[in-house]
């Protein structure tokens, strides 16, 4: 399952990255990458944005990039 | 004195600035990088009879850069010349910072780590033990506190111990990885860069270091080796792509040090506390605009009161300042010219400062991240994103520091449609223009409202034309948004003072130098030419109106006020407009020159009442309106024209916002008439 189907205040283990670069780098270099715990803290009120926090920092993205980010729910 | 030249790098939100600005007896220069337009700080100080020079390097996640800023310092580290890296490092974040750091171990530099903010993991019961880091890595380091000032002099101790014993990081990956690297260094030969260096980034499909390696000699004869390498990196750890392969070497090696040097800390939760209102779903977006709302409201009601002894100050001076000159020119173009035209600017001064401290306080805080997460979805709507965000907003406070934090943006489309509305928020230097016509127009209980409207209004009109322009001349998708949520801090009182401090500076220095002489030309070109014969004629009654009727002003006035007719504008305030293209404040310096009449003892605050009488509602209105949306002052212009390189956006950019802003004007003034 993809990132952005998790609800709020659920987690994941990170699978798999699909996006391309450059957009890959940027995630991975910010701590998103594969084995990591995932949880989505908030989301807006039409889940445009997520706010997920991965080790010790909190990051926004859009759907669009959760889309791209393979999770398995735990 | 010797001089250890020293690159700081580090990750986004580590406190570099910070530590900078906590390092006693520097001095610091503000430059750019040569050929961009990004700021260089550079500081000098003195310690262990060197002279230390840290250049300060734009926050990057990698060197794998994303944003135009990340490649400043990518290519400041591989092209430039300096002895030593320090590294900065958030010591709550150490596993996804490190990360970072064993890529600039990997240039094989005299190196240093700084364990950054690490008062609030201490509070947390967290611990770093740095002898071990140094015995796991060949790498120096200390635990330090920018905002509590402990540390530094240890760390400047270890530096200049590193630059002595020119001490090389050891930073190992797994067996794999290094067998490959091994293999590869046997057939680089001679290059600028260390071969453990090239031979990770050739891993890591870095193609800067493709381009600079393919120059070589030897290149061919890596090729096959390199290839097969990359082959078996795949196959062993089930990952197509190489590059993140090593990114996940270097996630692994962060924790396993950690493991062994650090005791974790108990995670915080009031961020996590204050962001379940802040940015909670149904509520965040009405907050946010509330805090908006706040500050305009602040700006205008507590702004206001200093203004009356602003202005009687001026007053006095420019009365005692009378009497010291003898008659004539030099006593008339200080007195009725610079002096009351120099004390109508200033009065604005304590408005501007609210307005930067609410900004500030914003940025400082870490509220402009979660902001910028609120508005991501409404920004998205208009086709731009929530990065976009930050320049629009710092749009309000000066559009030059605006363009420049464009850069964040790395599409450059995105890029330029953040850029060509940013004009359509309102800065800090038409807020002079705001208050004086607001003042002067709306009963006291509604003006904090109105210019909430005025800049809402603004930025509504912004988001409108970027819609517009991504629809017609920038097809396509807009570009990702991901952004770091940073921990909320409590601002620094004494850098947001500092900050104030140097804005009323530049202010002040901007009255006294360049509006004074820009009120000075226009009040002598208000003044003359006098026809002496002619005026004995004139009661002395009528003798200044008939000057400024006659006067050079007049005739550019009214050679060019057709255009503005329309408007209902007089060439008074055809002149104020078009002078306030060399900046804003001029157009209140410029009204305070054209409506002032030297036989009553007025002052600027008097102004108000002078324009209440003589412009009709109307007119203001449409004055107003073009304020809002015609061309910002020459210096933004020209920041413009230096970041974007191509002739027709810069011409599409001088352009339009005047006949958008004719065209608002035009409807304002019909719908208010």
């Amino acid at each position: 399952m993809r990132l952005n189907e998790l609800n709020i205040g659920e987690s994941g283990i990170i699978k798999k990255i699909h996006a391309k670069e450059p957009l890959k780098s940027k995630l991975l270099s910010m701590g998103i990458t594969r084995g990591e715990k995932v949880k989505v803290l908030k989301h807006t009120l039409a889940k445009n944005t997520f706010d997920i926090e991965v080790g010790n920092s909190s990051i926004a993205l859009r759907e669009e990039e959760a889309e791209q980010i393979e999770v398995e729910k735990i | 004195m010797k001089e250890i030249k020293i690159a700081l790098v580090g990750q986004p939100n580590v406190g570099k600035s910070h530590l900078i600005n906590s390092i006693s007896g520097a001095t610091l220069h503000v430059g750019n990088f040569s050929g961009v337009t990004v700021e260089k700080k550079e500081v000098e100080f003195e310690r262990g009879g060197y002279k230390l020079k840290l250049i300060d390097l734009p926050g990057t996640y990698s060197l794998h850069p994303y944003t135009p800023e990340e490649k400043v310092t990518k290519e400041f580290l591989l092209n430039e010349k300096y002895d030593l890296i320090l590294n900065v490092v958030d010591s709550n974040q150490l596993e996804k910072n490190l990360a970072f750091t064993w890529q600039l171990a990997d240039m094989q530099h005299p190196m240093v780590v700084a364990f950054n903010m690490y008062d609030e993991y201490a509070r947390q019961g967290g611990e770093i033990d740095t002898d071990k880091f140094f015995t796991l890595t060949n790498i120096r380091a200390e635990n330090v506190s920018a905002k509590e000032k402990f540390g530094l002099e240890e760390l400047f101790s270890k530096v200049i111990k590193t630059y002595e014993e020119k001490n090389i990081p050891r930073v190992y990956y797994s067996e794999i990885v290094e067998e490959e690297i091994e293999n590869l260094k046997e057939k680089i030969k001679d290059c600028e860069f260390s071969k453990r260096f090239v031979a990770i980034r050739l891993i890591e499909d870095d193609e800067d270091i493709y381009k600079i390696v393919h120059e070589k000699p030897w290149y061919s004869d890596i090729l096959d080796i390199l290839k097969a390498a990359k082959e078996r990196l795949r196959i062993e750890y089930d990952e197509e792509d190489t590059k993140t392969i090593m990114f996940e070497e270097r996630f692994a090696l962060s924790k396993g040090v950690v493991t062994q040097i650090a005791k974790k800390a108990v995670k915080e939760t009031l961020t996590e506390k204050i962001d379940k209102i802040l940015i909670h779903p149904i509520l965040g977006l009405p907050i946010f605009l509330f805090i908006m709302w706040a500050i305009f409201q602040a700006t205008f009601s507590l702004g206001s009161i200093p203004m009356d002894y602003i202005d009687a100050s001026f007053g006095a001076f420019g009365e005692w300042v009378g009497g010291l000159l003898p008659e004539g020119f030099v006593k008339d173009a200080v007195v009725n010219g610079i002096i009351p035209a120099v004390g109508a600017v200033v009065m604005f001064l304590p408005n501007i400062l609210i307005l930067y401290l609410g900004i500030n306080l914003m940025e400082q805080t870490g509220y402009m991240a979660r902001a910028a997460y609120v508005m991501d979805g409404v920004l998205k709507r208009f086709g731009l994103q929530g990065r976009s965000f930050i320049p629009l907003v710092s749009g309000f406070g000066c559009s030059v520091p605006a363009y420049m934090a464009a850069r964040t943006l790395k599409n450059p489309k995105d890029r330029l449609i953040t850029m060509l509305v940013i004009g359509f928020m309102s800065c800090g230097a038409r807020l002079p223009v705001y208050v004086l016509f607001v003042s002067a127009f709306f009963a006291p209980e509604i003006q904090g409202n109105v210019l909430f409207a005025i800049y809402i209004g603004g930025a509504l009109m912004g988001l409108i034309v970027a819609k517009i322009l991504r629809i017609v001349l920038f097809k396509g998708e807009p570009e990702p948004f991901v952004m770091e949520l940073p921990k909320y801090r409590f601002p620094k009182v004494k850098a947001i003072l500092f900050d104030l401090w140097i804005k009323t500076k530049m202010y002040l220095k901007k009255a006294g130098t360049f509006i004074a002489t820009a009120s000075l030309i226009i009040w002598f070109l208000s003044s003359y030419p006098v026809d002496k014969k002619e005026l004995q004629n004139i009661p002395e009654s009528e003798q200044q109106t008939y000057i400024l009727e006659h006067s050079y002003l007049a005739q550019i006035g009214k050679a060019i006020n057709p255009v503005f007719e329309p408007l209902g504008f007089t060439w008074k305030e055809t002149v104020s407009i078009i002078a306030g293209l060399a900046a804003k404040e001029v157009v209140v310096s410029t009204m305070a020159v054209l409506y002032h009449t030297p036989d009553s003892d007025e002052t600027s605050k008097e102004l108000i009442e002078t324009i209440r009488k003589n412009i009709p509602f109307a007119t203001a209105v449409a004055i107003i309106l073009i304020i809002m949306f015609y061309s910002p002052c020459l210096a933004a212009m020209g920041t413009f024209w230096a970041e974007v390189p191509q002739w027709q956006w810069r011409l599409f950019y001088t352009i339009y916002p005047n006949v958008f802003a004719y065209i608002a004007a035009l409807i304002g003034y019909m719908i208010a008439k």
